[in-house]
């Protein structure tokens, strides 16, 4: 072996090369993982890799779903597939991102719910979609406008594509309405109260039902209020929780009022979860649901309440009011729906594309009302298929408009959690002994509050 | 190295002194190199994540930095005067914890022990279909726990579930008992764990009976000692040992039992049963603060070593003489 004389200049000039040589292909892989859909030629085929969240009411129709987007994709993508692994809770949903966003490895692919796409977003684990890539699969103006609100924090910083809506409204049974005499859905609190007097009989028969052992149901209802109110959560910064405001306050009273003062629903609901909701609706025995999504028509439409339930238009108006508090907003819901979002260390992002180019397609934006129940967020659709507008859809449609969107903020996760435990601690105490104090249900929420605030930092 | 060098350091290892000249004192002594080939695995299996979730514990990773969390700000022990200082804001549900998995773990451990130990002694005598008998005690034991969680959850729903049907039956409660919030909480999960749990007190006993001759009995049989007698005097002395691993074992597994509470009370349990495994879990993956979780868990560690240094200490593990 020859030995050389090593200069300093010589060193530099090797060092240089080998730089140079490891640097290009990083910084052509990075080119081709923008996601650009200027590349010339089509992404090399692979097969993809999806997480999302399982259809546990309808896991066939999820199957079937998956099915004809499979066909579609490698259609259009020969050599490519895809395939995809559920997850049936939130915890598993956040587990994964926590271990992908960690180990910089994972699906290529993400679902998540509208909520937690600010926690997605705070991780930095999800490409940030260009002009480019939003043109690639049709563009921005495509979407249902209130579904984007959900997707970055801002107009320029987009990391998730809506895929489905699930929007809120008030569901009520006709029967019930009929042989109590109203004939008119309520628009104010008050009137809701009222209405689901005439419905209560006490014992087997109540005007509403609510879930306050539900992990997701407490934070629904009573940003719903908070937001009608006037009030909000947590302050414009996202760095200080508002969970013992007065708004927050009046809003769960009036919640657990429900069981506790005006007695519309029953004691037992203490320690319901949404699911238990939904099944005490479909005996026929519950005259309203508040802030209920599509979801329930599955159960529902086969149960004896098929053909009895509607939907519409929910309260808005406070209770003890008789027009909306200056700041009160005339919420139905927040926006709510499922989202895909890119990884950022994917190596297939421009086959992702074409892979969600398929998804927001009408034909199976479609099929995502037809197999699944789920409202399509695409505008096209609901210009080609009349029946998303008919019926029960109608309304949906409706208080999809009047969604608002929750704050883009990364600790909305720990808000959820919080209000869910206050709100469960108290509604113990009514499903036990029938009421509850004013300064329980206070102490309960400054103690969440500073918990809250201990995790925000 | 030759066998008979081999065999020396054997004996070395084994303590005996060799044939010719003084025990010659070596770096590092035999047994312990001969233990290294496990020893590494265990220190990177278990003591590395350790000391790394020690670390987490001293920094605020969360979600705003778990991209990119070798760089997490570093809160010192924040996370941990937070929740053991008394006037922490975290500091009641930590305590609340703390409490409920240290009386859940310990009134577990104390149901499923006669239970264990009874069904033991009942099985190993001579009995018609033992084979089969000792096949089923093992059923509650292989259901899965989130399966089990599920079936009890039912069982304590409101109204509905059989617990309250047969206590209204029984004209023991009303039907609309509460058994998934409320103080029954703790009732409902303790009777789920002792369910799914006392086969393995059952198992230990049964397999530490079977180890005491039959002669020891049939002596004391014959000198006129008592059933009873025979079982305080003989039996359970023999067996005590073998029944403090499975108490400690035993404790140990309710005090880390997270499955059961989980399915049986989702994420935003009562206090009752706000056990140390699920507060922990909300705060690393509901709620995404893993530094405090991770100060949990370290705390959890501790009160976990409480149990197993007494069984070691009254058991003499690890005394060489």
């Amino acid at each position: 072996m020859t030995s050389a004389r090593w200069t300093r200049r010589h060193f530099l000039q090797v060092a240089g090369a080998g730089a140079a040589a490891a640097a290009v292909p990083g910084f052509l892989s990075s080119c081709l993982s923008s996601g650009s859909s200027s590349s010339s030629g089509p992404p090399k085929p692979a097969t993809l890799s999806l997480y999302v969240a399982k259809d546990t009411a309808r896991p066939q129709a999820q199957a079937q779903l998956f099915d004809m987007i499979k066909a579609q994709f490698e259609k259009e993508n020969p050599g490519s597939s895809f395939t995809y692994d559920t997850y049936a809770s939130a915890a598993e949903e956040t587990t994964k991102l926590e271990t992908s966003a960690a180990a910089q490895e994972g699906p290529d692919i993400f679902e998540f719910g509208s909520t937690l796409v600010p926690t997605a977003n705070a991780t930095g684990a999800f490409e940030v979609f260009t002009d480019d890539m939003w043109n690639h699969i049709g563009g921005k103006k495509i979407f249902f406008p209130p579904q984007l609100t959900m997707s970055g924090p801002s107009p320029d910083k987009l990391i998730a594509v809506p895929v489905s809506g699930n929007p809120w409204a008030m569901v009520h049974n006709k029967a019930m309405f009929q042989a109590a005499g109203i004939s008119q859905v309520p628009t104010t609190w008050d009137d809701f109260v009222s209405a689901a007097k005439e419905m209560t009989n006490g014992t087997t028969q109540w005007g509403t039902a609510m879930a306050p052992a539900d992990g997701f149901d407490p934070w629904h209802k009573i940003w719903l209020f908070v937001t009608q109110l006037g009030g909000q959560l947590m302050d414009s910064t996202g760095k200080k929780g508002l969970l013992d405001s007065n708004e927050s306050v009046e809003a769960c009273a009036f919640w657990l009022d429900w069981m506790a003062k005006y007695k519309i629903a029953a004691r037992q609901d203490a320690a319901f979860k949404g699911a238990d909701e939904v099944r005490a609706f479909a005996t026929g025995k519950i005259g309203m649901s508040v802030m209920t999504g599509p979801g329930g028509m599955g159960t529902w439409d086969n149960s004896p309440v098929a053909g009895q339930y509607e939907y519409t238009l929910g309260p808005t108006i406070p209770v003890g009011m008789s027009s909306l508090p200056p700041g009160g907003k005339a919420a139905q819901g927040f926006v709510s729906g499922q989202y895909y979002t890119l990884f950022k260390y994917s190596k297939n992002q421009e086959l992702a594309l074409n892979l969600l180019k398929v998804v927001v397609s009408p034909e199976i934006q479609y099929q995502y009302f037809q197999l699944r129940k789920q409202q399509p967020v695409v505008l096209a659709t609901f210009d080609k298929y009349p029946e998303l507008k008919q019926g029960n859809w109608a309304a949906l449609y409706d208080a999809a408009l009047k969604a608002y969107p929750t704050p883009f903020f990364s600790a909305w996760g720990p808000l959820e959690v919080e209000v869910g435990k206050a709100i469960n601690k108290i509604a113990s105490q009514i499903g036990i002994t029938g009421s509850y104090s004013m300064s329980d249900l206070k102490a309960a929420l400054t103690q969440v509050n500073q918990e809250l605030q201990a995790s925000l930092g | 190295m030759s066998i008979k060098g081999a065999a020396l350091r054997v004996a070395v290892a084994a303590g005996l002194r060799t044939p010719r000249g003084p025990r010659r004192r070596s770096a590092l002594p035999v047994p312990y190199w001969l233990l290294s080939p496990s020893l590494i695995p265990l220190a990177v299996i278990v003591f590395v994540p350790m000391a790394f979730a020690l670390y987490i514990s001293l920094t605020g990773l969360n979600q705003n930095t778990i991209g990119d969390w070798t760089h997490a700000p570093f809160v010192g022990l924040k996370h941990y005067l937070d929740g053991l200082d008394p006037r922490g804001p975290l500091a009641p549900s930590f305590y609340t914890s703390i409490k409920a998995s240290v009386i859940f773990s310990v009134a577990t451990t104390l149901f499923i022990l006669p239970i264990g130990v009874g069904a033991a002694l009942l099985l190993n005598g001579r009995l018609r279909g033992r084979t089969f008998l000792r096949a089923v005690m093992l059923l509650p034991y292989i259901i899965p726990t989130f399966v089990n969680g599920i079936l009890w959850r039912l069982v304590f729903m409101t109204d509905t579930g059989i617990a309250d049907q047969i206590m209204a039956a029984l004209h023991l409660g009303p039907r609309d008992t509460f058994w998934l919030i409320g103080p029954r909480s703790l009732w409902a999960l303790i009777l789920a764990d002792v369910w799914a749990s006392w086969p393995f007190i059952y198992l230990m006993a049964l397999a530490a009976l079977q180890t005491i001759p039959a002669d020891v009995h049939d002596a004391a049989r014959i000198d006129g000692a008592t059933p009873v007698r025979i079982f305080r005097r003989i039996t359970l002395p023999l067996i005590a040992p073998t029944l403090g691993l499975g108490i400690a074992l035993s404790t140990i597994n309710h005090f880390n039992n997270f499955a059961l509470p989980y399915v049986m009370f989702g994420p935003t349990p009562p206090d009752e049963v706000n056990v140390m495994p699920l507060n922990i879990y909300v705060n690393s993956f509901i709620t995404f603060n893993l530094g405090l979780g991770a100060a949990m868990s370290v705390v959890a560690l501790l009160i976990m070593l409480t149990p197993a240094v007494i069984y070691l200490r009254a058991a003499r593990i690890g005394d060489t003489d």
